[in-house]
């Protein structure tokens, strides 16, 4: 049994500039999957391998089992919407959305027809006799994911199309794209920075770093155990504490600051052996004494930044710097400069030994 | 200040129009010769511009030149341009330079090596001679404006045409040409006025063959100074004008018209 998609090896180099490394990916037909990192990092250059747009120095890109590595863009049957929408400025919106149709052959009376019942399921029916510069963004938007939709393509792909909104128009856009996409069952491939956007919409998250992937995975898995130290750093707020394995059997690691402490999870490590541990700002508790049965610090609050319902507490404890989330209700109970004391349970701890 | 710039304002356009006030009222003149202000005014020299060949035969011949010359520098310009504008190729900033060249040598010093070189090759007095003369002319400039607009062209788009299943000519005819277009008529346009225009290469090599209108005012202002001059100038001036209201007009006239009612459904 193949997966739908498959990304086999992929590298592609530019001159001595290496953009992708060894890229191996499988995504199963009706997946929505989210490319994630940082600008620079390759998820569009892999996009654009997918599209055809780019070639790949080596490496292949099968859909439904055949290789597609060698046909031309125009020959694969993908539908893009690209980031400033690219809609044709010459072009009514039911035109824009026919004309995948009309490079099919089929005839203006049905095609028009079918692109206005796409431009319906977008929500913008009524609206396909106006030019794209008679629309607003959000409206072009829907107008590019209709154009991309309507010839059935075996795969969607999203170059970060929510990048020019605003946020709330984003947020809607996020639910739209979600909604249209479950219902037609199309496979997606979106491209984004944007974490929150990559965790609200996505079966599954792959997270680029450097030309290779560093981890995919389901977004909760992402955030809850993340392979590497760059995805723990890159996904949400975290703190990172380098530390020692002292007592592999007994999982128990040191760290100079914060002495022995315990961590959870089911690797099985060595004596001696450097890892990073995490601990998610949210899993760490604040208080004025020392809490029983918990692994306890005392920190010097720095900065509190406050978000409404809930506040980011800045302290150094040692030579670390500690993150932690509190209720914003809580937040009145400490002030910048004064000691505290942060605590966790054994089981907020993850090591991760990348 | 302010009213100093509106003083200085009046007298630029003043400046700018002044030809115009003497060319426009001396078209209409009776007198033998151009002569301002007119001492009376009938349309006879219009009836005399429209009646003789030794006027008609050199407009007949310009507009024959610069449209030859308009379609010979699209036929160059077009692919030159996609291949400056969009590739990197060894050798592309000499390219560059060369297509831009024509505008910074003096007009007179082309026309002499055009006289001795075409004469060589037996093309002076022809159109043909005039034609290609004009066409290195006007390359540069429609060089220049269509440059313009194919690098502020958007290439996603043909991306998306090419996603959509259009293959790279349909990608051309359905996506690129349409939206080039302005840029292209523009570039035509002033291919065309470039050689309708041009004057010091005309009285170099186009001849009793191949006269142009710009060279035979020219020929008429130095031995008669007929004023069927001043009628060319006005009737000139009159295409122009109407050249540069009509589109304003018509979009005025489309902003006007009654817009579609407003269709309901999401926003």
């Amino acid at each position: 049994m193949t997966s739908y998609l498959q990304l086999s090896s992929i590298t592609k180099t530019y001159g001595h500039f290496t953009a992708l490394s060894d890229v191996n990916l499988s995504v199963e037909k009706g997946e929505f999957v989210t490319f994630l990192g940082p600008s620079g990092s390759g998820k569009t250059t892999t996009l654009m391998i997918i599209a055809g747009f780019e070639k790949a120095t080596s490496g292949l890109v099968q859909v439904g089992g055949q290789s597609i590595t060698q046909l031309a863009p125009h020959e694969r049957n993908i539908g893009i919407v690209f980031q400033n929408y690219a809609l044709f400025p010459h072009k009514t919106a039911v035109e824009n959305v026919y004309f995948p149709l009309q490079m099919r052959g089929v005839s203006r009376s049905q095609g028009l027809k079918k692109a206005e019942d796409m431009l319906s399921l977008v929500g913008l029916k009524g609206f396909g006799h106006r030019h794209p510069k008679e629309l607003s963004g959000g409206q072009q938007q829907r107008v590019a994911l209709a154009r991309a939709l309507v010839f059935e393509p075996s795969l969607l792909l999203l170059d970060e199309p929510l990048g020019a909104l605003d946020k709330n128009l984003r947020e809607q856009m996020q639910i739209e794209i979600k909604r249209i996409q479950r219902s037609l069952g199309v496979t997606t491939i979106f491209v984004t920075h944007d974490q929150s956007e990559a965790m609200s919409m996505s079966d599954r998250i792959v997270v680029f770093e450097k030309g290779r992937i560093e981890q995919a995975a389901a977004p909760l898995d992402i955030y809850h155990r993340p392979q590497t130290s760059f995805v723990a750093a890159f996904i949400g707020e975290s703190n990172l504490i380098p530390a020692t394995v002292t007592n592999a059997s007994a999982r128990i690691a040191e760290n100079p600051v914060l002495d022995s402490f315990d961590y959870a999870g089911t690797e099985v490590l060595s004596d001696g052996q450097p890892v990073t541990l995490l601990i998610r700002p949210e899993h760490i508790k604040l208080s004025r004494s020392p809490i029983e049965g918990r692994k306890n610090v005392r920190m010097t609050v720095e900065t509190i930044v406050n978000y409404g319902d809930n506040a980011l507490v800045i302290g150094r404890a040692g030579d670390l710097t500690m993150r932690v989330r509190v209720l914003g209700a809580d937040v009145v109970i400490i002030k910048e400069g004064e000691e505290c004391c942060i605590s966790w349970t054994p089981d907020s701890v993850f090591v991760i030994t990348k | 200040m302010n009213t100093f710039m509106r003083w200085a304002g009046f007298l630029v356009v003043l400046f700018i129009a002044a030809p115009l006030v003497i060319v426009v009222p001396m078209s209409f003149s009776d007198a033998r010769s151009l002569q301002f202000p007119p001492p009376g005014y009938w349309l006879g020299y219009y009836r005399a511009y429209f009646t003789d060949m030794s006027w008609l035969i050199p407009t007949w011949n310009s507009i024959l030149i610069a449209t030859a010359t308009m379609i010979l520098t699209m036929l160059l310009v077009v692919p030159a341009t996609f291949a400056l504008v969009r590739h990197r190729f060894r050798g592309k900033g000499f390219a560059d330079l060369m297509m831009l060249m024509p505008l910074a040598v003096p007009h007179i010093v082309m026309a002499v090596g055009y006289y001795s070189y075409f004469g060589q090759l037996r093309l002076v007095p022809t159109p043909f001679g005039v034609i290609l003369a004009h066409t290195c002319l006007s390359v540069p400039i429609a060089f220049l404006v269509l440059s313009a607009n194919l690098k502020g062209f958007d290439r996603n788009l043909e991306r998306a045409a090419q996603s959509l299943g259009a293959n790279p000519a349909r990608t051309f005819i359905h996506v690129t040409l349409p939206i080039l277009r302005p840029g292209l008529i523009i570039s035509a346009l002033f291919a065309f006025v470039q050689s309708f225009d041009e004057t010091v290469v005309a009285i170099f090599i186009s001849g009793r063959g191949a006269e142009t209108l710009p060279r035979k005012m020219f020929d008429s202002i130095r031995q008669e100074a007929d004023p069927v001059i001043a009628v060319i100038s006005t009737l000139l001036f009159a295409i122009v004008l109407v050249g540069i209201v009509a589109p304003y007009f018509i979009s005025t006239l489309r902003s006007r018209a009654p817009k579609p009612s407003k269709p309901t459904g999401a926003h």
